[in-house]
Protein backbone atom coordinates (compact mmCIF):
# COMPACT_ATOMS: atom_id res chain seq x y z
CA UNK A 1 0.00 0.00 0.00
CA UNK A 2 2.82 2.38 0.87
CA UNK A 3 4.28 2.00 -2.62
CA UNK A 4 1.09 3.18 -4.27
CA UNK A 5 -0.68 5.45 -1.80
CA UNK A 6 0.84 8.67 -3.16
CA UNK A 7 -0.09 7.78 -6.73
CA UNK A 8 -3.64 6.84 -5.76
CA UNK A 9 -4.15 9.93 -3.63
CA UNK A 10 -2.67 12.23 -6.29
CA UNK A 11 -4.88 10.84 -9.01
CA UNK A 12 -8.01 11.24 -6.90
CA UNK A 13 -7.03 14.69 -5.62
CA UNK A 14 -6.25 16.09 -9.04
CA UNK A 15 -9.50 14.81 -10.48
CA UNK A 16 -11.72 15.69 -7.53
CA UNK A 17 -10.01 18.96 -6.67
CA UNK A 18 -10.70 18.26 -3.00
CA UNK A 19 -8.31 16.55 -0.58
CA UNK A 20 -10.97 15.26 1.80
CA UNK A 21 -12.88 13.57 -1.00
CA UNK A 22 -9.62 12.26 -2.43
CA UNK A 23 -8.76 10.60 0.89
CA UNK A 24 -12.19 8.95 1.04
CA UNK A 25 -11.76 7.70 -2.51
CA UNK A 26 -8.22 6.46 -1.85
CA UNK A 27 -9.48 4.56 1.19
CA UNK A 28 -12.15 2.87 -0.92
CA UNK A 29 -9.58 2.01 -3.61
CA UNK A 30 -7.32 0.24 -1.12
CA UNK A 31 -10.23 -1.65 0.41
CA UNK A 32 -11.13 -2.91 -3.07
CA UNK A 33 -7.48 -3.77 -3.65
CA UNK A 34 -7.55 -5.79 -0.43
CA UNK A 35 -10.60 -7.69 -1.71
CA UNK A 36 -8.62 -8.53 -4.90
CA UNK A 37 -5.38 -9.10 -3.04
CA UNK A 38 -4.92 -12.64 -4.34
CA UNK A 39 -5.04 -11.36 -7.96
CA UNK A 40 -2.88 -8.32 -7.36
CA UNK A 41 -0.18 -9.84 -5.17
CA UNK A 42 3.03 -9.85 -7.17
CA UNK A 43 1.26 -8.66 -10.30
CA UNK A 44 3.19 -6.19 -12.47
CA UNK A 45 -0.10 -4.56 -13.45
CA UNK A 46 -1.09 -3.71 -9.87
CA UNK A 47 -0.19 -0.05 -10.37
CA UNK A 48 -2.26 0.20 -13.53
CA UNK A 49 -5.16 -1.58 -11.85
CA UNK A 50 -5.05 0.84 -8.92
CA UNK A 51 -4.87 3.87 -11.22
CA UNK A 52 -7.82 2.67 -13.31
CA UNK A 53 -9.92 1.91 -10.23
CA UNK A 54 -9.02 5.29 -8.73
CA UNK A 55 -10.02 7.14 -11.89
CA UNK A 56 -13.27 5.22 -12.22
CA UNK A 57 -14.19 5.63 -8.55
CA UNK A 58 -13.45 9.35 -8.64
CA UNK A 59 -15.53 9.90 -11.75
CA UNK A 60 -18.36 7.85 -10.23
CA UNK A 61 -18.07 9.79 -7.00
CA UNK A 62 -18.18 13.13 -8.77
CA UNK A 63 -21.07 12.19 -11.02
CA UNK A 64 -23.03 10.73 -8.09
CA UNK A 65 -22.56 13.57 -5.64
CA UNK A 66 -22.44 16.50 -8.00
CA UNK A 67 -25.04 15.59 -10.61
CA UNK A 68 -27.74 17.08 -8.43
CA UNK A 69 -25.88 20.39 -8.36
CA UNK A 70 -24.83 20.50 -11.98
CA UNK A 71 -27.92 22.39 -13.07
CA UNK A 72 -27.18 25.16 -10.60
CA UNK A 73 -23.40 25.25 -10.84
CA UNK A 74 -23.32 25.27 -14.63
CA UNK A 75 -26.36 27.47 -15.09
CA UNK A 76 -24.14 30.32 -16.14
CA UNK A 77 -21.58 28.30 -18.00
CA UNK A 78 -24.19 26.60 -20.22
CA UNK A 79 -24.86 29.84 -22.05
CA UNK A 80 -21.15 30.60 -22.17
CA UNK A 81 -20.46 27.22 -23.71
CA UNK A 82 -22.78 27.86 -26.62
CA UNK A 83 -19.98 29.34 -28.71
CA UNK A 84 -17.59 26.62 -29.74
CA UNK A 85 -14.71 28.82 -30.88
CA UNK A 86 -13.52 29.55 -27.37
CA UNK A 87 -11.82 32.67 -26.08
CA UNK A 88 -8.98 34.37 -27.87
CA UNK A 89 -5.61 34.14 -26.14
CA UNK A 90 -4.87 37.80 -25.65
CA UNK A 91 -1.43 37.37 -24.07
CA UNK A 92 1.89 35.99 -25.12
CA UNK A 93 2.40 32.31 -24.28
CA UNK A 94 5.77 31.87 -22.56
CA UNK A 95 8.23 29.26 -23.74
CA UNK A 96 8.26 27.56 -20.34
CA UNK A 97 6.21 27.74 -17.16
CA UNK A 98 7.62 27.39 -13.65
CA UNK A 99 10.73 25.86 -15.18
CA UNK A 100 13.06 27.43 -12.61
CA UNK A 101 11.26 25.81 -9.67
CA UNK A 102 11.88 22.51 -7.97
CA UNK A 103 9.47 19.67 -8.71
CA UNK A 104 7.88 20.00 -5.25
CA UNK A 105 7.31 23.74 -5.67
CA UNK A 106 5.85 23.25 -9.14
CA UNK A 107 3.64 20.49 -7.85
CA UNK A 108 2.25 22.64 -5.03
CA UNK A 109 1.52 25.53 -7.37
CA UNK A 110 -0.10 23.36 -10.04
CA UNK A 111 -2.26 21.49 -7.51
CA UNK A 112 -3.46 24.75 -6.00
CA UNK A 113 -4.21 26.22 -9.43
CA UNK A 114 -6.09 23.09 -10.51
CA UNK A 115 -8.38 23.44 -7.50
CA UNK A 116 -9.44 26.83 -8.75
CA UNK A 117 -10.79 25.45 -12.00
CA UNK A 118 -14.45 24.41 -12.17
CA UNK A 119 -15.12 20.67 -12.37
CA UNK A 120 -16.14 20.71 -16.02
CA UNK A 121 -12.76 22.21 -16.97
CA UNK A 122 -10.48 20.48 -14.43
CA UNK A 123 -11.72 16.93 -15.11
CA UNK A 124 -11.01 16.83 -18.87
CA UNK A 125 -7.77 18.77 -18.41
CA UNK A 126 -6.45 16.30 -15.83
CA UNK A 127 -7.59 13.30 -17.89
CA UNK A 128 -5.83 14.74 -20.94
CA UNK A 129 -2.56 15.96 -19.46
CA UNK A 130 -2.05 13.62 -16.49
CA UNK A 131 -3.87 10.44 -17.50
CA UNK A 132 -3.04 10.98 -21.19
CA UNK A 133 -6.46 10.01 -22.51
CA UNK A 134 -7.47 11.22 -25.97
CA UNK A 135 -10.22 13.79 -26.49
CA UNK A 136 -12.56 11.05 -27.70
CA UNK A 137 -11.82 8.80 -24.71
CA UNK A 138 -12.50 11.69 -22.34
CA UNK A 139 -15.75 12.51 -24.11
CA UNK A 140 -16.82 8.87 -23.79
CA UNK A 141 -15.82 8.67 -20.13
CA UNK A 142 -17.57 11.88 -19.16
CA UNK A 143 -20.52 11.27 -21.47
CA UNK A 144 -20.36 14.67 -23.12
CA UNK A 145 -19.78 15.75 -26.70
CA UNK A 146 -16.32 15.84 -28.25
CA UNK A 147 -16.78 19.53 -29.10
CA UNK A 148 -17.52 20.42 -25.49
CA UNK A 149 -14.50 18.48 -24.26
CA UNK A 150 -12.21 20.34 -26.65
CA UNK A 151 -13.74 23.66 -25.66
CA UNK A 152 -13.49 22.90 -21.93
CA UNK A 153 -9.87 21.80 -22.18
CA UNK A 154 -8.95 24.87 -24.23
CA UNK A 155 -10.61 27.14 -21.70
CA UNK A 156 -9.05 25.26 -18.80
CA UNK A 157 -5.60 25.84 -20.30
CA UNK A 158 -6.38 29.50 -20.88
CA UNK A 159 -7.56 29.80 -17.25
CA UNK A 160 -4.65 27.83 -15.85
CA UNK A 161 -1.87 29.81 -17.51
CA UNK A 162 -2.45 33.12 -15.65
CA UNK A 163 -2.98 31.19 -12.40
CA UNK A 164 0.39 29.51 -12.77
CA UNK A 165 2.07 32.73 -13.81
CA UNK A 166 0.53 34.60 -10.86
CA UNK A 167 1.72 31.92 -8.47
CA UNK A 168 5.17 32.01 -10.02
CA UNK A 169 5.21 35.78 -9.64
CA UNK A 170 4.05 35.60 -6.04
CA UNK A 171 6.79 33.08 -5.33
CA UNK A 172 9.37 35.38 -6.95
CA UNK A 173 8.13 38.22 -4.75
CA UNK A 174 8.39 36.06 -1.65
CA UNK A 175 11.82 34.82 -2.64
CA UNK A 176 13.00 38.36 -3.37
CA UNK B 1 1.47 34.29 -33.91
CA UNK B 2 -2.21 33.52 -34.61
CA UNK B 3 -4.66 32.05 -32.11
CA UNK B 4 -4.29 28.44 -33.25
CA UNK B 5 -0.53 28.58 -32.98
CA UNK B 6 -0.79 30.17 -29.54
CA UNK B 7 -3.12 27.42 -28.39
CA UNK B 8 -0.81 24.73 -29.70
CA UNK B 9 2.11 26.34 -27.94
CA UNK B 10 0.08 26.67 -24.74
CA UNK B 11 -0.83 22.97 -24.92
CA UNK B 12 2.82 21.98 -25.30
CA UNK B 13 4.05 24.31 -22.57
CA UNK B 14 1.39 23.18 -20.11
CA UNK B 15 1.86 19.54 -20.95
CA UNK B 16 5.57 19.94 -20.24
CA UNK B 17 4.84 21.66 -16.93
CA UNK B 18 2.18 19.16 -15.80
CA UNK B 19 3.56 15.88 -17.05
CA UNK B 20 6.73 15.71 -15.01
CA UNK B 21 5.10 16.50 -11.69
CA UNK B 22 5.78 14.10 -8.83
CA UNK B 23 2.75 12.55 -7.10
CA UNK B 24 1.44 14.35 -4.07
CA UNK B 25 2.18 12.85 -0.71
CA UNK B 26 -0.83 11.01 0.69
CA UNK B 27 -2.03 12.12 4.13
CA UNK B 28 -0.50 10.23 7.02
CA UNK B 29 -3.97 9.29 8.17
CA UNK B 30 -4.75 7.34 5.00
CA UNK B 31 -2.95 4.14 5.91
CA UNK B 32 -4.41 4.03 9.42
CA UNK B 33 -7.89 4.75 8.03
CA UNK B 34 -7.63 1.87 5.57
CA UNK B 35 -6.30 -0.56 8.18
CA UNK B 36 -8.97 0.51 10.64
CA UNK B 37 -11.69 0.04 8.06
CA UNK B 38 -10.36 -3.41 7.11
CA UNK B 39 -10.17 -4.43 10.76
CA UNK B 40 -13.71 -3.25 11.30
CA UNK B 41 -14.89 -5.29 8.33
CA UNK B 42 -12.98 -8.35 9.50
CA UNK B 43 -14.61 -8.15 12.92
CA UNK B 44 -18.12 -8.31 11.46
CA UNK B 45 -20.03 -11.60 11.70
CA UNK B 46 -20.40 -13.40 8.39
CA UNK B 47 -24.10 -12.64 8.12
CA UNK B 48 -23.43 -8.90 8.35
CA UNK B 49 -21.16 -8.74 5.32
CA UNK B 50 -22.38 -8.79 1.73
CA UNK B 51 -23.98 -11.99 0.44
CA UNK B 52 -21.06 -12.59 -1.97
CA UNK B 53 -18.73 -12.99 1.01
CA UNK B 54 -20.87 -15.50 2.92
CA UNK B 55 -19.53 -19.06 3.31
CA UNK B 56 -20.57 -21.28 0.38
CA UNK B 57 -22.65 -23.57 2.62
CA UNK B 58 -24.55 -20.62 4.07
CA UNK B 59 -25.20 -19.20 0.60
CA UNK B 60 -26.53 -22.52 -0.73
CA UNK B 61 -28.70 -23.04 2.35
CA UNK B 62 -30.05 -19.50 2.09
CA UNK B 63 -30.99 -19.92 -1.58
CA UNK B 64 -32.62 -23.31 -0.93
CA UNK B 65 -34.61 -22.01 2.04
CA UNK B 66 -35.77 -18.97 0.08
CA UNK B 67 -36.81 -21.12 -2.89
CA UNK B 68 -38.69 -23.48 -0.58
CA UNK B 69 -40.47 -20.59 1.10
CA UNK B 70 -41.48 -19.05 -2.21
CA UNK B 71 -42.72 -22.40 -3.50
CA UNK B 72 -44.63 -23.09 -0.28
CA UNK B 73 -46.22 -19.64 -0.36
CA UNK B 74 -47.32 -19.98 -3.98
CA UNK B 75 -48.61 -23.53 -3.57
CA UNK B 76 -50.31 -22.74 -0.27
CA UNK B 77 -51.93 -19.62 -1.68
CA UNK B 78 -53.16 -21.34 -4.80
CA UNK B 79 -54.56 -24.38 -2.97
CA UNK B 80 -56.25 -22.20 -0.33
CA UNK B 81 -57.75 -20.04 -3.03
CA UNK B 82 -58.95 -22.84 -5.25
CA UNK B 83 -60.13 -25.23 -2.54
CA UNK B 84 -62.39 -27.68 -4.30
CA UNK B 85 -63.48 -25.17 -6.96
CA UNK B 86 -62.87 -25.71 -10.66
CA UNK B 87 -60.41 -23.54 -12.60
CA UNK B 88 -63.28 -21.64 -14.32
CA UNK B 89 -64.78 -20.69 -10.97
CA UNK B 90 -61.42 -19.48 -9.75
CA UNK B 91 -60.96 -17.33 -12.87
CA UNK B 92 -64.41 -15.87 -12.41
CA UNK B 93 -63.56 -14.99 -8.81
CA UNK B 94 -60.38 -13.22 -9.91
CA UNK B 95 -62.17 -11.28 -12.64
CA UNK B 96 -64.88 -10.41 -10.14
CA UNK B 97 -62.51 -7.85 -8.65
CA UNK B 98 -62.01 -6.12 -11.96
CA UNK B 99 -65.58 -4.77 -12.27
CA UNK B 100 -65.66 -2.86 -8.96
CA UNK B 101 -62.20 -1.46 -9.70
CA UNK B 102 -63.34 -0.15 -13.08
CA UNK B 103 -66.43 1.32 -11.42
CA UNK B 104 -64.32 3.17 -8.84
CA UNK B 105 -62.00 4.55 -11.53
CA UNK B 106 -64.95 5.65 -13.63
CA UNK B 107 -66.52 7.42 -10.62
CA UNK B 108 -63.26 9.20 -9.88
CA UNK B 109 -63.01 10.35 -13.49
CA UNK B 110 -66.62 11.59 -13.36
CA UNK B 111 -65.90 13.48 -10.14
CA UNK B 112 -62.89 15.22 -11.71
CA UNK B 113 -64.79 16.23 -14.83
CA UNK B 114 -67.67 17.49 -12.64
CA UNK B 115 -65.24 19.61 -10.60
CA UNK B 116 -63.70 21.03 -13.76
CA UNK B 117 -67.16 22.02 -15.00
CA UNK B 118 -68.32 23.48 -11.69
CA UNK B 119 -65.16 25.44 -10.73
CA UNK B 120 -64.79 28.69 -12.72
CA UNK B 121 -61.92 28.53 -15.25
CA UNK B 122 -60.32 31.62 -13.70
CA UNK B 123 -59.81 29.71 -10.44
CA UNK B 124 -58.25 26.80 -12.28
CA UNK B 125 -55.86 29.06 -14.17
CA UNK B 126 -55.09 30.88 -10.92
CA UNK B 127 -54.29 27.61 -9.13
CA UNK B 128 -52.13 26.51 -12.05
CA UNK B 129 -50.30 29.85 -12.03
CA UNK B 130 -49.81 29.66 -8.27
CA UNK B 131 -48.33 26.19 -8.61
CA UNK B 132 -45.88 27.38 -11.29
CA UNK B 133 -44.98 30.45 -9.19
CA UNK B 134 -44.28 28.31 -6.12
CA UNK B 135 -42.16 25.93 -8.18
CA UNK B 136 -40.10 28.77 -9.66
CA UNK B 137 -39.72 30.38 -6.22
CA UNK B 138 -38.48 27.16 -4.63
CA UNK B 139 -36.14 26.55 -7.57
CA UNK B 140 -34.73 30.08 -7.24
CA UNK B 141 -34.32 29.71 -3.49
CA UNK B 142 -32.49 26.40 -4.00
CA UNK B 143 -30.16 27.94 -6.60
CA UNK B 144 -29.47 30.98 -4.39
CA UNK B 145 -28.85 28.79 -1.34
CA UNK B 146 -26.49 26.57 -3.31
CA UNK B 147 -24.51 29.49 -4.72
CA UNK B 148 -24.39 31.24 -1.35
CA UNK B 149 -23.72 28.34 0.99
CA UNK B 150 -22.14 25.53 -1.00
CA UNK B 151 -20.08 27.27 -3.68
CA UNK B 152 -18.68 29.94 -1.39
CA UNK B 153 -17.72 27.48 1.34
CA UNK B 154 -16.06 25.07 -1.13
CA UNK B 155 -14.16 27.84 -2.92
CA UNK B 156 -13.01 29.25 0.43
CA UNK B 157 -11.77 25.82 1.43
CA UNK B 158 -10.01 25.15 -1.85
CA UNK B 159 -8.45 28.56 -2.37
CA UNK B 160 -4.79 29.07 -3.08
Amino acid sequence: MRAYQDMVFSTAARLAGNDTQAEDIAQEVFIRAYEHFSDLRGSVTAGGWLKTVTTNLTLNYLSRYRKRWRLFSEMRSTSEDSDTDGPELDWEVPDTILADLSAEQRSAIVEAALKQLPDHQRLPLVLYHFEELSYQEIADRLNVSLTKIKTDIRRARAALLPLLQDCGGARDTLDG
Amino acid sequence: MNNTESEQKLEQVLHQALKGLPPRRAPRTLESRVLESLAQRASLHWWRVSFANWPVGARVAFVLICAALVAATILGGVSAYLGDRSLNEAAALVLGWVHPLLAVMSSAGGLVSLLVRVIPPVWLYGALGLGVLLYVTLFGLGAAAYRTLYLQSSSAGDGL
